[in-house]
């Protein structure tokens, strides 16, 4: 069965994190990371919401993008600030510690693309539709935004066994954390509520994982 | 289903019952109705509905997360913090709502909310509500001005009821399915000693000798335990059921007692100083060891305050909820009630000229430091 929220335990632990991240879901997340970042083409000026460690961040400046990643956490800010120094992407690639409630503040019509993987699902309903504006204003027009996220399988017979088998991860997780993260149900219907227009949506993992290519419509369209 | 939550919430506190965060309408709530803000516990949320609704105030209530937990635990584990505030202002949509820029906050989130930064990131102006939210109606009816008995914790023999069901249930619950397993023939006796053992320690809590949750029950236990030498060597026969009473007491009020502060609002914990010195990190999100709070707690930082350096906003004043800091006549702070502290943070947290300090005890700058400056 398939869920990260073991993630929120790991993120207690910066410094190991994507080692052990890596481990624990047997490299697929690095593969998700991989395939967000095939959608971005070089030379573009990335927006990163929710950078961590900077992974993702360190494959988009590898080919060829200029990134800017935020993230709330302080210890995952410092670990992507290491990553910039060990890696050789000052130039390329910047890190601020901010949330998804600072996003009101980016410049506008700045970004070629926006990227986030396995973050919308930590954000309430309220955080996600506020992200979405800013992110959308943020963009150029034809803009690119890139998500890959958990989500709640669309069959009931699957969406039943998908809960079954998150629980217990879902209970150990919490016991750890003290937190969790909630699949979204309905994340194409809620890029194209916030004004994008869905050009990609593909699921794996039991359907309870989605990777969708968003853009940003030349002409302007309000949510 | 909302019932049923409640009585979880209020039973298991010690775990998290939270509800969805966003913006709440209580009665009709207009343009130049009052904003509120509350964390995402369900209890919480739903008491400060019922408060509002029978007075018939209607207000906005913004939700914010506090992963399900209590205001002033969550504030104590940085959950109910400054981003969660200004995150559920921003992303709820009550500026579009509200003609004015005034935000309630509620104050014993003050150890983990900066209400500068919360005034910087948002542009609203927020100010410190009631410390109970029965006060609320009273504190609005007076123009958002808060008197004493609103700035401070009474934590009175309700309060004290309210702690033993919400914190100690839990324990009470876990002991009777040992017993039901382990024990039956002592179950009925467990169930009426337990329950009078917990109501009648929490609503005595006030009067039973020492200043700390640990020395009232070492109190206690110490009175408990000369009973029953007495009734051992008594030779008495049909003591022997009191004797077992006496034991489950003892026992019980152990286990209540030995945390009994953390779970106060009025007392300073003893559990997690304790923990801190052993040398356990945290227990689950809640950090221990290395935190200010219990460094405060176990003496390896003292509480300074530095007169010159107030510049008299009054947020110690205003956030203590134990009345530790009183102001002068010429409008600065004053440490006058040391011995209250519970070291909560709150005005640690406030402070914005640094007036307020926690260095460690073996820092040299805190040495170097004339004494007289240090209240």
């Amino acid at each position: 069965m398939f869920s990260y929220v073991f993630m929120k335990i790991l993120e207690t632990r910066p410094r190991s994190y994507d080692r052990r991240m890596d481990k624990a879901s047997r490299g697929r997340v690095r593969a998700i990371k991989q395939a967000v970042a095939a959608e971005v083409s070089a030379g573009m000026h990335v927006l990163e919401i929710g950078c961590g460690t900077g992974e993702l961040a360190g494959l988009l400046c590898s080919r060829g993008a200029t990134v800017e990643g935020f993230d709330p956490s302080l210890s995952m800010v410092a670990m992507a600030r290491k990553r910039i120094a060990a890696e050789g992407v000052a130039g390329r690639l910047t890190v601020s510690q901010m949330g998804v409630e600072g996003m009101d503040r980016l410049p506008e019509r700045t970004y070629e693309a926006v990227v986030s993987t396995l973050v919308f699902s930590e954000l309430t309903e309220d955080e996600r539709r506020f992200a979405l504006k800013h992110a959308l204003r943020a963009l150029r027009p034809g803009g690119l935004l890139v998500v890959a996220d958990e989500c709640v399988p669309r069959s009931p017979g699957r969406r039943f066994l998908h809960a079954l088998g998150r629980a217990p991860m879902v209970a150990a997780t919490y016991v750890l954390s003290g937190a969790t993260t909630r699949p979204i149900r309905d994340l194409p219907g809620e890029l194209a509520k916030a004004g994008y227009e869905v050009d990609k949506e593909v699921r794996s993992h039991g359907d309870a994982f989605v990777l969708l290519v968003a853009h940003r419509p030349a002409e302007e369209v309000t949510a | 289903m909302s019932f049923l939550k409640t009585i979880w919430g209020v039973l298991f506190r010690l775990f998290p019952c939270p509800t969805p965060t966003g913006l709440r309408k209580v009665g009709d709530p207009k343009r130049d109705s009052p904003v509120l803000v509350t964390c995402n516990f369900h209890v919480t949320v739903n008491r400060l509905r019922r408060a509002l609704e029978k007075a018939h105030v209607d207000a906005w209530v913004v939700v914010a997360d506090s992963k399900g937990v209590n205001v002033w635990c969550a504030a104590g584990a940085d959950e109910f913090n400054t981003r969660s505030v200004v995150s559920a202002i921003k992303t709820s949509g009550v500026e579009d709502l509200v003609d004015h820029r005034k935000i309630i906050l509620p104050p014993l989130g003050a150890p983990a909310i900066r209400i500068d930064e919360v005034r910087g990131q948002t542009g609203w102006s927020p100010c410190w509500g009631p410390v109970r939210m029965g006060d609320i109606p009273r504190y609005l009816a007076h123009g958002t001005r808060r008197d004493e008995e609103m700035r401070r914790v009474t934590y009175d023999w309700r309060e004290r009821l309210d702690t033993a069901l919400g914190s100690l249930f839990v324990f009470y619950f876990l002991g009777a399915v040992g017993f039901l397993l382990f024990g039956r023939p002592l179950l009925l006796h467990y169930l009426a000693v337990g329950a009078a053992t917990f109501v009648l320690f929490m609503l005595a809590c006030p009067w039973i000798p020492g200043k700390r949750g640990l020395t009232k029950v070492i109190f206690l236990e110490s009175l408990l335990g000369c009973v029953l030498i007495a009734t051992e060597n008594s030779g008495i026969a049909g003591w022997s059921v009191l004797r077992t009473d006496l034991i489950i007491a003892m026992v019980m009020l152990l286990l209540y007692g030995s945390e009994m502060g953390g779970l106060t609002s009025t007392l300073p914990s003893d559990l997690d100083p304790f923990l801190a010195r052993l040398g356990i990190g945290a227990v689950g999100n809640v950090a221990l060891a290395g935190t200010v709070r219990n460094e405060l707690l176990n003496g390896y930082r003292e509480l300074t305050y530095n007169r010159n350096a107030c510049n008299g906003c009054r947020w110690c004043y205003e956030v203590c909820p134990q009345g530790v800091w009183e102001m002068d006549q010429a409008k600065r702070a004053v440490l006058a009630h040391r011995e209250s502290c519970t070291a909560c943070r709150a005005c640690l947290v406030q402070c914005m000229t640094q007036a307020i300090e926690a260095p460690r005890a073996d820092n040299k700058q805190r040495s170097e430091r004339p004494i007289t400056a240090l209240s």
